[in-house]
């Protein structure tokens, strides 16, 4: 596989993630597919941290880091400023967690992806509030351990849908994307990068730390992910025309569940009620895309 | 040329004239005909601005740093609960040394629903590294908005202006509303000192350890100093121009007056009227009307009421479980001076509640009659409830 | 404006905004684990015999870098057009592709490679030690085994001469192989590229048993690659009437040239090559072949493509019967035959055969011997193990006081008598001979330990003479270290071959080209297993930056000030190219 990418590094090494962390391998294939003409708006979350303390910053383009709720809202301010200026070429990006995306700061993005701000906004998802120490976010996966989902108390609730959120608001471009699959993430950046109005681009991005899982088992978990149905690839252009990318063979959900540890309390009839709920979201996802369902 | 204007048109031709570039906010009464008439400029091309109609206060001041980060001059207006909201990022935009101006209404903060004046909206956020100016009149009003872009952008921080609701948000005046090349000629464009740009790329706000913290908050305690410092200079040049100054306080008859009553507002106008009839009485009657709050004008206060007997402060506002906020910061600054006079705290109007010319002679005539205060704030025309829970 | 002066400016404006980036943290120092570039050894090239350099092989294959390819095999075999059409691919029972879909197709890419270097008549870059050694060495046999022995002598600097008892080089390959395995003009080449080397044959020049005295003094070693000639007999009444005819003969007969016509039924006893080439050679003579074998047909010593094909061809097999007795009858052949069953097991794993039931007669037009061959002079024979005589994994050699160094190699002594095996013992021949002349006997074992392909027990010419396959670990690439996410299900490319009956029509070589598209895609198959081919996926996947590329994306370095061992690289390299070890001091 050899992927065209800018052999260019658009950051510096001695940041501060996690061994292994996917978030700094999904901002590192962000930022060669964009270049440097680019501002971009990092509300609170791990990146916060990541991007350097005072004085350094690990990125070699300007951040606007930005109180946690705030990512769609300084995203337009900035927006409009260089629409005023007479600048149309620097695109501007948010880049959130998805504590920023899905709960805290869902407002901020649905109002700016409803009056189709023109920008990027992409969730990398870790799934939990990491930088805080791994707490439960609405981006939680059904069944996972975190630190305010405990023993028992493991979380009951669905994954938040987050994509479908976005395409109700009839946004130009809406997409998922997994750091183990670099040509389509590259593909898709591409593509929001060279559309107008509201895109937003939403990352699967392991975190070995909070998974607890070896930091080098981070890409094989984030291909998993996909190859089980758990986060398929798919875009949906203007909240009406789905494609899916990616249709993986049969592959059961289980091995997926029982590398991680934070999914080791699961029972056998736990995960089969989970493949259920998988089943049931890709078939739905299947029709969606006007596909027969088998 | 002189027009009759609401004050919320005031503040809207201020910011036309002030050449804003991005306009970000979201209704709350009584602020809404400010916004309404920017957003009508806007689509009339009267102003070449952005107008951003966002979906909250909060996002309203945080898109705005987006736009004063990447370097255009900002304008927002809010009210209440809207600025309430917006707290987390009035201390950002401070921090951020971004001159952002913000009109802001004084309206009293739920629960029970109150759109009418009530100043401890404006009073709770003194803390968050803006300068404040209270202002009496609609020509007020639109002079000091646009002061308030020179004065920020000189010092990096934000300003807000505040107006009362209703009182002077929807009160029509006759404004003197400049000609836009001699707004010009004092305002220049805004030529940001930092800025987001790819062409020389760094990171904003990031974090920042103990080790470097201290230092930047210091920053921004020298930078209110400053303020304070260039605001003569400041007014002199607008003068110079306009033929308005206002000072960051108005000293009426305090010289020589045994009671100066304080007030800020639009009962600074009522007080004016009983000040003349007082004197006129025979009274050794004073006022001084507090404009700039923040930074804190301590050696005007000392100069103004060190010499008198006794000091009257008429709040609209009250810090719960304290006194009223405007007794407490001028307290604050007279009690290093040998021989200060005591301070008499009085809280009077919240909620809309009008302050009558009776009120400001009962006040008067209960200072008079006492040698010193007995409570930190006394509340005036509090009425018998029923009903209690 | 009024203007102000810079402290003042300085002062006013200390705000939270970076100015340098984060290249001062040596985020090294995280590591507890340390990734590095380590090649290993794919299990192909460890069952080649030959130890041909494989997955190297494939790679440059599949980059269209044919002459670079064909050179790599040049390394290890100078026979590839040979080996390409003859040898039993051992490589691909162990390719890890095979555990994946299909092993990948290294045989048919083997022979591409050669003919189309031949093609284009690439002129190869051969890569020997420049000194000049003065032993000077004998080889007798002029096979696969003793001209892989010149070529590999000769580059090691030794002078060499060979003698060839028979009027034209190629042993086995020239007299032995049916022409529709292999051509005349594929081996003559193969042959003519070794003389170019300088080395002398001379044919028609048989040798006697006084040879390996005289020899004392003019030459510091003999190789011996004379072969198995002498047919062994069945040892049954009648095996040498009239008109019965031995297998290797006959062949050597067709290679002349000679065509006779056969029809009828003809046997054919025995259960190797040589037995199966005879039947499928009477079948293209017109005649009905019948292979007899006493044991089982799994327990056949031919190649299992030859079965097959001989099968198509409508040879027919009957096995479990043993040949009694042979008899003439009214101009046929009448051969009586013990029908035969397994019990338990002999000492080399195949089935125990004991006669079972009564017999039974076949009759015959024509009966052909092929149960095997011995060597032709009892002084091939190596001698047996001593404090004089080693014996290696495919060949002996002998240091007996008096007398030059003889090595006997080649089927005198190699573990299986096929050609491969010839290049493999010429091999060892050589490389033991370069150590004892060198470095001496106590360095002889070690020695060659150093130049085993895995675990051996093949050996590597690269290797010896310190090439970059010298850096290579030994550790053999299994299925489970291939990171199969990486690869796609794609079919193995099917041999292109005349149909049964065109093939009956004569004795043109039944296998037919394969394109070079074909050939590139075949070898894209190959997982390349243990080698680093530049998919770059360290380079993708590396959190910190800290894997780069040199110059002309050539050679990767792991920047060790930053590399936090999260061991991305390695589990994400779908080849096993890379190892995770224990950061010291950790």
């Amino acid at each position: 596989m050899k992927l065209e990418v800018l052999d260019r590094e658009y950051m510096y090494p001695g940041h501060v993630a996690c061994p292994g962390c996917g978030a700094a391998i999904a901002m590192r294939f962000l930022l060669k597919t964009l270049g440097e003409k680019v501002i971009m708006v990092l509300p609170a979350c791990c990146w916060s941290v990541i991007a350097g303390p005072y004085p350094q910053s690990t990125l070699k383009i300007p951040v606007i880091h930005s109180a946690f709720e705030t990512g769609g809202a300084v995203a337009t301010g900035v927006r409009a400023a260089l629409d005023i200026q007479g600048d149309t070429e620097t695109t501007v990006v948010t880049w959130a967690g998805d504590g920023g995306t899905f709960d805290i700061g869902f407002q901020a993005l649905s109002g700016a992806v409803e009056r189709n701000e023109n920008f990027i906004y992409v969730c990398y998802d870790n799934e939990a509030y990491m930088n805080t120490g791994v707490q439960r976010s609405s981006s939680t996966p059904y069944g996972a351990w975190t630190t305010t989902t405990p023993g028992r108390e493991w979380k009951k609730m669905r994954k938040k849908n987050i994509v479908e959120a976005l395409v109700a608001h009839r946004i130009p471009y809406a997409a998922t994307a997994n750091i183990a699959f670099p040509e389509d993430l590259v593909t898709k950046v591409k593509k929001a990068r060279d559309t107008k109005g509201s895109r937003f681009l939403h990352i699967f991005a392991t975190c070995p730390t909070g998974w607890r899982i070896p930091s080098e088992m981070s890409v094989r978990i984030a291909r998993m992910a996909v190859q089980t149905n758990i986060f398929p690839l798919y875009e949906v252009e203007d909240g009406v025309r789905y494609t899916i990318n990616y249709k993986p063979k049969e592959f059961p959900v289980k091995e997926y569940f029982h590398l991680q540890g934070r999914f080791q309390h699961l029972t056998d009839e736990d995960l089969d009620h989970i493949q259920d709920m998988v089943n049931e979201d890709w078939q739905l996802l299947l029709r969606k895309a006007g596909e027969r369902t088998p | 040329m002189k027009r009759v204007l609401e004050g919320s048109q005031a503040v809207a031709e201020a910011v036309r004239l002030s050449r804003v570039a991005v306009i970000s906010a979201y209704p709350i009464t009584p602020q809404t005909h400010i916004v309404e008439t920017l957003s009508d400029f806007c689509a009339q091309g009267k102003m070449n601005a952005r107008f951003l109609r966002v979906e909250s206060e909060h996002s309203a001041l945080a898109s705005l740093i987006g736009s004063a980060t990447t370097g255009v001059r900002a304008f927002t207006a809010t009210s209440g609960q809207g600025l309430a909201l917006m707290h987390e990022v009035l201390h950002w935009t401070s921090g951020a040394r971004l001159p952002i101006v913000m009109a802001e209404v004084n309206r009293a903060l739920a629960p029970g629903w109150n759109i009418w004046i009530d100043q401890t909206d404006s009073l709770a956020q003194r803390d968050t590294g803006w300068i404040q100016f209270y202002c009496e009149s609609g020509q007020e009003v639109l002079d000091t908005v646009i002061q308030s872009y020179r004065l920020g952008e000189e010092v990096n921080l934000p300003v807000m202006v505040v107006l009362d609701a209703f009182f002077l948000s929807h009160t029509y005046e006759p404004v003197d509303v400049p000609e836009q090349e001699e707004v010009d000629r004092f305002l220049p464009p805004f030529v940001p000192k930092f800025k987001a740009d790819p062409a020389a790329p760094c990171a904003f706000g990031p974090l920042v350890p103990p080790a470097a913290y201290m230092e930047m908050r210091h920053s921004m305690a020298q930078a209110m100093e400053e303020a304070l410092r260039r605001y003569p200079a400041m007014e002199e040049a607008f003068e110079g121009l306009f033929g308005r100054r206002y000072g960051t306080v108005e000293a009426v008859h305090c010289e020589g007056s045994d009671i100066v009553l304080v007030t800020t507002g639009t009962v600074t106008s009522t007080c004016r009227q009983v000040i003349e009839e007082l004197r006129g009485k025979g009274e050794k009657a004073g006022l001084l009307k507090l404009r700039m709050f923040r930074p804190f004008p301590t050696g005007e206060i000392r100069r103004h009421l060190g010499g008198a007997k006794k000091v009257a402060v008429i709040d609209r506002n009250f810090s719960f479980g304290a006194s009223g906020i405007f007794a407490q910061e001028i307290r604050a600054a007279l009690c290093n001076e040998p021989g200060h006079p005591p301070v008499f705290g009085f809280v009077a109007g919240i909620g809309g509640r009008d302050v009558t010319a009776d009120t400001l002679k009962e006040i008067y005539e209960q200072v008079k009659a006492k040698e010193s205060p007995e409570k930190e704030s006394v509340w005036i025309g509090l009425q018998e409830v029923r009903n209690e829970t | 404006m009024e203007k102000r002066n810079d402290t003042a400016k300085t002062s006013l404006l200390i705000l939270p905004r970076t100015f340098t980036s984060t290249e001062a943290n040596k985020t090294g120092s995280w590591r507890y684990l340390r990734p590095r570039y380590e090649e290993k050894t794919s299990p192909c090239s460890a069952a080649c015999p030959a130890g041909e350099d494989i997955a190297r092989i494939e790679m440059l294959a599949e980059e269209g870098l044919f002459k670079e390819a064909w050179e790599t095999i040049l390394r290890e075999n100078p026979f590839p057009a040979v080996c390409g059409r003859v040898c039993f691919h051992p490589c691909e029972g162990k390719c890890n592709r095979g555990e994946f879909d299909e092993a990948v197709a290294i045989h048919q890419l083997e022979r591409f490679l050669a003919d189309t270097a031949r093609k284009n008549d690439s002129k190869p870059v051969i890569v020997g030690r420049n000194e000049k050694r003065p032993e000077k060495i004998a080889i007798a046999g002029a096979g696969p085994a003793g001209l892989a022995a010149a070529y590999f002598l000769t580059r090691l600097g030794y002078g060499c001469e060979i003698f060839e008892a028979r009027e034209e080089a190629g042993g086995i390959l020239r007299w032995g192989i049916p022409p529709y395995r292999l051509p005349l003009d594929v081996f003559r080449a193969e042959i003519a590229r070794i003389q170019d080397l300088g080395i002398p044959i001379r044919t028609g020049t048989p040798l006697g048993p006084s040879f390996l005295s005289e020899a004392k003094g003019k030459y510091a070693a003999v190789f011996l690659g004379c072969g198995h000639s002498r047919p062994r007999g069945l040892g049954i009444p009648g095996e040498d009437l009239e008109g019965v005819e031995e297998g290797l003969p006959f062949l050597a007969s067709i290679r002349r040239g000679n065509m006779p016509k056969i029809s009828g039924p003809v046997a054919v006893v025995g259960g190797g090559n040589s037995a199966v080439d005879v039947a499928r050679s009477v079948a293209r003579l017109g005649g009905e072949s019948w292979i007899l074998y006493r044991r089982r047909r799994e327990d056949m010593p031919a190649f299992e493509t030859e079965i097959l094909q001989a099968l198509e061809e409508g040879v027919k097999i009957r096995e479990l019967l043993a040949p009694v007795r042979l008899e003439r009858k009214d101009g046929r052949f009448v051969l009586t035959l013990q029908p035969m069953r397994v019990d338990g097991k002999d000492v080399d794993g195949r089935g125990r055969i004991v006669p079972d039931g009564d017999v039974e007669t076949m009759e015959f037009a024509k009966v052909f011997k092929a149960i095997g061959e011995e060597a032709g002079e009892d002084w091939y024979r190596p001698p047996a193990e001593d404090r004089d005589v080693l014996r290696l994994s495919n060949c002996t050699v002998s240091m007996k006081p008096g007398l030059p160094i003889v090595v006997y190699g080649g089927d005198l002594a190699a573990s299986l008598k096929s050609v491969v095996h010839a290049v493999a013992s010429a091999k060892e021949g050589a490389i033991a001979l370069d150590i004892l002349f060198r470095e001496g006997r106590e360095n002889l074992s070690g020695g060659l330990l150093k130049c085993r392909v895995g675990e051996g027990p093949s050996l590597s010419m690269e290797i010896h003479l310190g090439g970059p396959r010298a850096r290579r670990s030994g550790h053999v690439v299994g299925y489970s270290e291939i990171n199969t996410d990486y690869f796609q299900m794609a079919p193995r490319i099917t041999q292109p071959r005349l149909l049964p009956e065109e093939r009956l029509r004569g004795f043109d070589e039944i296998d037919l080209r394969i394109s070079a598209n074909m050939a590139i895609r075949e070898a894209g198959r190959c997982f390349n297993c243990g080698l680093c081919n530049q998919c770059d996926n360290c380079f993708l996947f590396c959190p910190d930056m800290s894997i780069h590329r040199g110059e002309g994306g050539k050679d990767r370095w792991i920047d060790y000030d930053y590399c936090k061992g999260c061991g991305l690289c390695a589990a994400e390299c779908p080849r096993n190219a890379m190892v995770l070890e224990e950061e010291e001091g950790s």
